[in-house]
């Protein structure tokens, strides 16, 4: 990539500053702090916008009583039936179970218990109440260490 | 406990993880050079593998594998386990930063805090260093960020032990012995051998260069096959893998040019800074193929932008890498080893 084509937009990085490979007037490749290359921001916000969607699709079948709360913390934090069984010890088809609000409000008070841990929620969050967002939009990035 | 560590900002997380734990022990190694001698360049294609249902393209080799080409050096021991336990996972680490030992660990991206929101996914092969423990913070050398960031106990726990595909299950390594200095000629000479076999002679269709000629021809018929909406998504997604954060941008051939101009310079071998610079050129023929991409995800086409068009420039820059690893190829087997 040639110095001149890099863009000034520093949305994906929140103001990080990131380091790439850029040649220099003599054709040398150097280590050059930027910003995103524009293109990068757009499929970015592709993805992004997939999972936008996801997640307000599975938030109208939840108030529609079709599916479970839990569906929604698992599409929020990106996540699908098989990495959520990984993730809680438990077997694919007791979360395919877990989706459904039959199933969902009898669960055991463990089960309850380690699926809010994994979504760092209260087991009362987890099983009524408003809706809270995914894990990373609740976080903040001020940890720099100096 | 030693709170001192050459935090060096890198393009690549594992090979500026390498490249910082090895000129913390007093041998000074870029991070280019380290991504060149552990044969970090790669293309595969892999369909059956999919991430968020997408297919899996890389133009890196696999997780791991540029630390494991460089402890394999004469001289260097890597010490790396993997754990059961959480407990367990964490104690080690702080046994070992209680030696003043920089650690170096596998993690999934999801569960730092300090990560920008928009680019945490569920990605676990995501590699740091830890070198200092204040309180219940570790402070952590990650080597995409400027500086030397803070994260929690808790959640770093939970970054070692992310579950899904490469979970890391507490992946800790450091170095345990290392030489008075490395010999970098014979590594420059595996590095590249290791590159040129995989991208000239893979047994597979989907990998190296017919790897790259495959996917330009499965490019060209996203479009009918999956509709435009899917293949617009299978698009960005192919310009993530080789653009995001970690790869130096052009699908690390810009960073693999870095290499082979550094080596060039070191070895005294013209032939070398020529294989860089057509690898340049390489990288912004793959750079053209992601603003014509990124025009069309974007809904905003220009008059010559298609998927065959795409699939063109792609088919290009498979022919162009080619004859770069070819004359590479030829290098080694003609200049005498040292």
């Amino acid at each position: 990539m040639n110095q001149d084509s890099s863009s000034p937009d520093e949305d994906i990085a929140q103001g990080v500053t990131t380091v790439s490979y850029v040649a220099d007037a003599c054709g040398r490749q150097q280590l050059t702090p930027g910003s995103f290359w524009q293109p990068v921001e757009v499929v970015n916000r592709q993805a992004w916008l997939v999972i936008e969607q996801q997640v307000a699709r599975s938030k109208a079948q939840v108030a529609a009583g079709r599916r479970s709360r839990l569906h929604y913390y698992m599409t929020a934090n990106q996540m699908n039936p098989g990495l959520l069984a990984r993730y809680t010890g438990q077997p694919r088809w007791r979360v395919l179970l877990h989706l459904c609000p039959f199933f969902f409000q009898r669960m055991a008070a463990q089960t309850i218990t380690r699926y809010a841990q994994l979504f760092q929620i209260s087991p009362e969050e987890l099983m009524s109440g408003l809706l809270k967002p995914a894990i990373p939009s609740r976080q903040d990035n001020s940890h720099h260490a100096d | 406990m030693q709170t001192e560590f050459p935090h060096n900002q890198s393009a690549h997380c594992e090979s500026g993880v390498a490249a910082n734990l090895l000129s913390h022990r007093g041998i000074p190694l870029s991070e280019a050079m380290a991504f060149g001698m552990g044969g970090g360049l790669f293309f595969g294609y892999l369909p059956f593998i999919r991430i968020n249902q997408l297919p899996l393209v890389t133009y890196r080799s696999a997780a791991g594998s540029i630390l494991k080409r460089l402890a394999r050096a004469p001289g260097v021991r890597l010490h790396q386990r993997t754990f059961r336990s959480q407990q367990q996972a964490m104690e080690a680490l702080d046994q070992a930063l209680a030696r003043s030992i920089p650690v170096g660990l596998q993690t999934g991206v999801y569960w730092l805090p300090y990560f920008p929101r928009a680019l945490r996914f569920h990605f676990n092969a995501h590699n740091l260093v830890v070198f200092a423990k204040e309180g219940d913070d570790y402070l952590i050398s990650d080597p995409v960020f400027p500086q030397p960031v803070r994260c929690p106990a808790a959640d770093l726990a939970r970054a070692r032990f992310a579950s899904g595909a490469l979970a890391p299950r507490g992946k800790m390594y450091y170095l345990e012995q290392v030489p008075e200095s490395l010999e970098p000629a014979p590594l420059i000479r595996a590095g590249i051998g290791s590159v040129c076999r995989m991208m000239l002679k893979s047994p597979l269709p989907l990998i190296g260069v017919k790897g790259i000629d495959f996917l330009a021809r499965r490019l060209a018929s996203w479009p009918r096959r999956l509709g435009r909406e899917r293949a617009d998504l299978h698009l960005g997604h192919v310009v993530r893998m080789q653009e995001e954060i970690g790869t130096g941008g052009g699908g690390f051939r810009f960073m693999y040019a870095a290499f082979l101009q550094e080596s060039a310079a070191l070895l005294a071998e013209p032939g070398l800074e020529a294989a860089a610079s057509a690898l340049t050129a390489v990288g912004d023929r793959w750079r053209s193929f992601a603003v014509m991409a990124a025009r069309i995800c974007k809904d905003r086409p220009q008059a010559e932008d298609s998927y065959p068009a795409m699939a063109a420039i792609i088919h290009d820059c498979g022919a162009r890498e080619r004859q770069v690893y070819q004359e590479l190829s030829a290098w080694l087997r003609s200049a005498p080893c040292r």
